[in-house]
């Protein structure tokens, strides 16, 4: 192989693993509360593109790059407790939920895009942050940003603090015994609806991160949200709802999809293949791949 | 005979005079004559939508979709056929909605959420689509100097008498819908909106009565398609997207579902605030989604949903032995 056809496929595969953890990490979000809560949060783009745009407008104030992600991650709990305050917890509930707050994130969805192309829009069309870190490492001949790896590094320690939470920790066994029986999790003593809350949360946290960490690696605008919002959507479906194993895997190969298909075609066409898939899983095994 | 039937209908005659009768009222002012045909085409979509949402239950986010084909193909039959347009906006209709039927088929298992998701996906595949075959659609441009229908006479059709046009329209599609609900038809819809287990245990052949409210549905939204696009002569693919079919979800939600004159209240309520909102197109979008919110939270039933149900109290406070079921479910 040539030299430019290795140095293509480095870069295939670096995209691959840094767009794979993105995914992976905000199908999780998603997944989490929707396996959990019940809630398919359509917002879930608006949420990533949000954090984004708050780094940049801090990053834009002089803030230092490490110092913006933790302001960013503090201000979505806020917004999150606010959000499960005010709306959330009105449907916990309602039997057929699901609709109901699809719908509502919906609504969420149409608010946020407006405020950002009210707001965002105006001031500009690409949005680039300031690297974490600066300087590029060597490995072998390629050249790697060392701030994309701190990204990779980032995204799969999370993925991977989140499964040592989710099978080892209380609240991790908790929120699994609600996946599984609510009734009979809450007749073992489990607070259903702090369990709930506290999902919500952690859903919502990681899907900040992931718009942190996108933003981060790639310059972006104020598309990214929908497209997002319909990749996580895609991966949830095809990997199994509430599967967080599901939302790893499929994240990973959709990333990887992403990658190669931006090499011979737009990034439109991997989109396409997303909802293909999410279409075929829906109509054949509404359950997903990874599903119990 | 009941008398909150007669009203019903009594409300339902007076808004189809009303509405008979405003373009020539509104002749004058051409901003509100088109303000008053856009809510036509509007009230047409929300009836459609209604009898799929409100009668059998399926939320379809696909509406705009539909009524996008229906309107590149009318658009494509005209230019490139040198169809009438009285020919090929029945063409047009008929087959986007045997499309709408056909996407319709594979989610005939799927209920809820699952329904819904599902519909959000051929949407987005539909508005893809719109972008990506440039040849029926000119992509993202649009397509624009759409011709209007033609007069008997082959004039082009303007001004009073296409206002007209969609009115009898917007009336006779409600019509249809208030004629459909209290057939054996329109009860089977309920019957499975309210249970399809049960519905199918009693005999109602559920797979075959959720396709022909596709194929209603579709129709409503292709016919409103091509007339949407001849009256405001431009459409690109924005026009046909996902926020279209919430819109008109939302006119459908927030009027009342379930009943024949709750979606025209919503679509006569909510179908004119882009028009005076024009230079904040984004803020349009705020206060749908608030709306959305809103009506899913704290107005499940609607505006006239809500009034129904008030009456109904009302009454069942003043006659406490006679149970009233007068109360649409929400």
């Amino acid at each position: 192989m040539s030299d430019a056809t290795l140095l293509i496929l480095a870069s295939t595969v670096s995209t691959g693993l840094i767009l794979g953890a993105i995914f992976a990490l905000v199908a999780a979000g998603v997944t989490i509360v929707y396996g959990c809560v019940w809630l398919p949060n359509a917002s879930n783009g608006q949420f990533f593109l949000l954090a984004a745009l708050a780094a940049w407008s801090l990053t834009g104030a002089g803030w230092g790059s490490a110092l913006a992600i933790i302001a960013v991650l503090a201000l979505g709990i806020v917004l999150s407790l606010l959000l499960e305050w005010v709306l959330i917890r009105r449907l916990y509930d309602v039997a057929n939920r699901n609709v109901a707050y699809f719908v509502v994130t919906l609504g969420l969805t149409q608010i946020m895009s407006g405020i950002f192309s009210l707001t965002y829009g105006r001031w500009s069309d690409q949005f680039t942050l300031p690297p974490l870190v600066a300087g590029i490492t060597m490995i072998g001949p390629f050249p790697l940003p060392n701030n994309r790896i701190a990204v990779l590094v980032i995204a799969f320690g999370v993925l991977a603090a989140l499964f040592a939470l989710l099978r080892y920790h209380r609240y991790g066994r908790a929120l699994r015994a609600v996946f599984q029986n609510r009734e009979a999790a809450a007749l073992r003593g489990v607070d259903v609806r702090a369990i709930y809350k506290l999902s919500f949360l952690l859903g919502s946290s990681i899907i900040f991160l992931g718009g942190l960490l996108f933003a981060l690696a790639y310059s972006f605008d104020l598309t990214v949200a929908w497209t997002m919002s319909v990749t996580a959507f895609a991966i949830m479906i095809v990997g199994g709802p509430g599967s967080v194993v599901g939302a790893l895997a499929v994240g990973l190969v959709f990333g990887f999809t992403q990658a190669i298909v931006s090499i011979f075609a737009s990034p439109t066409a991997a989109t396409f293949s997303y909802l293909a898939a999410m279409l075929a899983i829906l109509l054949f095994k509404p359950t997903g791949l990874f599903s119990k | 005979m009941n008398p909150r039937h007669l009203n019903a209908r009594n409300m339902g005659i007076a808004l189809a005079i009303l509405a008979l009768a405003l373009p020539f009222v509104l002749e004058g002012n051409r901003f509100l004559a088109f303000v008053f045909g856009m809510v036509m085409i509007n009230v047409l979509w929300a009836s459609g939508m209604n009898l799929l949402y409100g009668y059998v239950g399926l939320m379809p986010l696909m509406f705009a979709g539909i009524a996008g084909i229906a309107a590149y193909a009318m658009i494509y039959l005209t230019r490139s056929f040198g169809w009438s347009f009285w020919l090929a906006m029945p063409a047009a209709s008929f087959g986007a909605a045997l499309i709408g039927v056909l996407l319709g088929l594979p989610s005939l298992r799927l209920k809820g959420f699952y329904f819904t998701l599902c519909s959000l996906v051929i949407q987005t595949v539909l508005t893809l689509a719109f972008i990506f075959f440039p040849h029926f659609t000119n992509g993202d441009t649009g397509l624009n100097q759409i011709a209007p229908p033609e007069w008997f006479n082959g004039a082009p059709l303007a001004g009073l008498w296409f206002d007209l046009v969609l009115a009898i329209f917007a009336v006779a599609g409600a019509a249809f819908c208030a004629w459909l609900v209290p057939t054996r038809l329109g009860q089977r819809f309920i019957a499975i909106r309210e249970d399809d287990v049960l519905a199918a245990v009693l005999g109602i052949n559920v797979v075959r009565n959720k396709i022909i409210a596709f194929f209603l549905v579709s129709l409503y939204a292709a016919v409103g398609g091509c007339f949407y696009a001849t009256y405001v002569g431009f459409i690109s693919p924005r026009a046909f997207d996902v926020l279209t079919s919430l819109n008109i979800w939302l006119f459908v939600a927030f009027g009342g579902r379930g009943t024949i004159i709750g979606p025209i209240i919503g679509a006569v309520i909510l179908a004119p605030i882009p028009f005076l909102l024009q230079e904040l197109q984004a803020f349009k979008d705020v206060l749908s989604g608030v709306l959305i919110i809103v009506v899913t939270l704290v107005l499940p039933g609607g505006i006239y949903g809500e009034l129904l149900r008030r009456r109904a109290l009302r009454r069942a406070a003043a006659q406490p032995q006679t149970g009233t079921t007068a109360a649409p479910r929400t």
